[in-house]
């Protein structure tokens, strides 16, 4: 974690925003919830990792946002190592929309209070201490709030909002963090399936309109095989497959080894085990 | 029910019956003293209502001296349970707070309030003083014990941008532990009024004062005009409290329950 600089090894791709190599992460520093992952996500990408439940693939997001802290190998975002206390990997934070599984939205505040977050890395610590924020930002917010499809509902409680609606209020205090990318925790896991898709369209025209990199964890690869341009797909922690639809037929894009029948097999498989 | 429990449950009853001998509670004495209950029911009933007016005085001499007791202690005691929240800190700033604490809880307010009769004198002054201490010493560690067991998902979440900890603490940490304060607020506040009815006992003033003088000099009917008035004072205390806490606390708790 000390070598900041001379990060420079030639495997990183200059075009990649998140560079893992060799990864591994645990918990409790004997099992491992990833195993030598390998990743390469480019700038602009729309990125989808999916898994079953505990195959470690929110721990991957929490390693790109420095959450938690790889035991092995190297991960470079932004061409820096994510480690929360280093002030120029701090600064990068603020332009990582995070939303965890369960959102992690203040109940008793609203909508807009809740948005306006996303913006506290833009005021001092006076201002904010008095939840005090310029016109402009509050402005901003409620811009968003249009655009993600929650306009009329600013002064609203979060513990009144239905699902999706929370949903959309997470969505945008990671947009008015005027993010570089967003990384979203199984978004729309426990959605019914129209809700579902009008919560990834609102991420998925936010990502190409605002350039981001969007990097998504689902559940459903039919779902990410719809939105992503790129699916990880992690099993007991190893990165098995990297895929992505091409017309109308699915790539393997790490090995070549697999044919479409054969990773839709592997599939139906996963999802009876 | 196994044996185990049996044992404990045994063991327990055991101990009460052997601790009650050992500190002299002989329930015999209760029974041969009932009687004496009743000479003060009879005399408790010929109230000298024309008490009313001081009773009413020094009730409210009492509630004012619990409320500035109430209001300072909390404002005192919000900042300690942020220094003394293990999640918001590291053990070199929450282990000397909490040691502080504790120290402070050790008195229970009568203690306290002989202190301060010793230091300012006597009056409500030492009243009010000891109510302080007794509330900050209470209400901090209820309330750092609910900010650890604050949700850690927006913790998390809003931490993750990289936000300052004033900014997570005004953001996150007050608003998601705000019902709970208010909650605590409402109970001390409530318990407040009734320990500062008896800091009167020690000099320290309110209501107590003329309560334990007139029970002092067996005037029991002068001294239940104070008593009833005291039980007014908690019916009311308490009728308000509910009603706040259906407003404020209740309503966003069933909030929270509501899931997507």
């Amino acid at each position: 974690m000390q070598e900041q600089k001379g990060s420079s090894s030639p495997s990183i791709s200059t075009l990649s925003i998140v560079q893992m190599n060799d990864v591994s992460a645990s918990y409790d520093s004997k099992n491992y919830v990833l195993k030598n992952v390998q990743m390469s996500i480019t700038r602009g990408a729309n990125y989808a990792i999916v898994g079953q439940s505990g195959s470690g693939k929110s721990t991957l997001l929490r390693l790109i946002n420095g959450m938690m802290n790889p035991s092995r190998g190297k991960i470079m975002v932004d061409y820096k190592i994510p480690n929360t206390s280093d002030k120029k990997f701090k600064s990068f934070m603020h332009k990582i929309g995070y939303i965890p599984q369960n959102l992690g939205l203040i109940k008793n505040s609203t909508v807009l209070e809740n948005v306006l977050i996303g913006a506290l890395p833009r005021v001092s610590g006076f201002n904010s201490f008095f939840k005090k924020f310029c016109d402009l930002e509050i402005d901003n917010a409620k811009k968003i709030l249009k655009q993600v499809g929650l306009q009329g509902k600013a002064e609203r409680q979060v513990y009144m909002l239905s699902g999706g609606e929370k949903r959309r209020v997470a969505i945008a205090r990671a947009l008015v963090q005027k993010p570089e990318i967003i990384l979203a925790d199984e978004i729309v896991s426990e959605l019914d399936h129209v809700t579902a898709r009008e919560i990834m369209d609102v991420l998925a025209k936010a990502q190409a309109t605002m350039k981001l990199t969007a990097i998504m964890v689902h559940h459903d690869l039919q779902l990410a095989l719809e939105y992503a341009d790129r699916v990880a797909v992690i099993k007991e922690g190893e990165k098995i497959l990297e895929i992505g639809v091409e017309g109308d037929r699915i790539v393997d894009f790490q090995s070549g080894n697999f044919t479409q029948r054969e990773i839709l097999e592997m599939f139906s498989n996963e999802s009876k085990e | 029910m196994n044996q185990k429990n049996n044992l404990i449950i045994g063991l327990i009853i055991a101990g009460v019956v052997v601790m009650s001998v050992n500190v002299d509670a002989d329930p015999r004495d209760f029974a041969e003293g009932l009687p004496n209950i009743g000479i003060m029911l009879q005399e408790i009933t010929e109230v000298d209502s024309s008490l009313f007016v001081t009773a009413f005085w020094s009730m409210l001499e009492t509630i004012e001296m619990a409320f500035i007791g109430t209001v300072v202690g909390v404002a005192i005691a919000l900042p300690l349970s942020l220094l003394a929240a293990r999640n918001l800190n590291n053990k070199f700033v929450y282990v000397p707070v909490r040691a502080l604490l504790a120290a402070i809880r050790t008195f229970p307010s009568i203690l306290w309030a002989i202190l301060f009769v010793i230091i300012v004198g006597l009056g409500p002054f030492a009243g009010v003083l000891a109510i302080i201490m007794y509330t900050v010493g209470f209400i901090a560690k209820l309330q750092y014990e609910a900010i650890e067991a604050i949700d850690a998902d927006p913790m998390d979440a809003v931490g993750a941008i990289g936000v300052s900890k004033l900014q997570l603490i005004r953001f996150v940490v007050l608003p998601e532990s705000a019902s709970h304060l208010l909650s605590q607020i409402l109970y001390i506040f409530d318990y407040n009024i009734r320990q500062t009815s008896i800091l009167g006992l020690v000099g320290a003033g309110g209501i107590g004062f003329y309560i334990i003088n007139y029970i002092k000099f067996f005037e029991y009917g002068k001294a239940a005009v104070f008593m009833l008035v005291v039980l007014a004072t908690v019916l009311i205390i308490e009728w308000v409290s509910v009603r706040v806490r259906d407003k404020y606390i209740v309503k966003s708790q069933r909030g929270m329950q509501v899931k997507s």
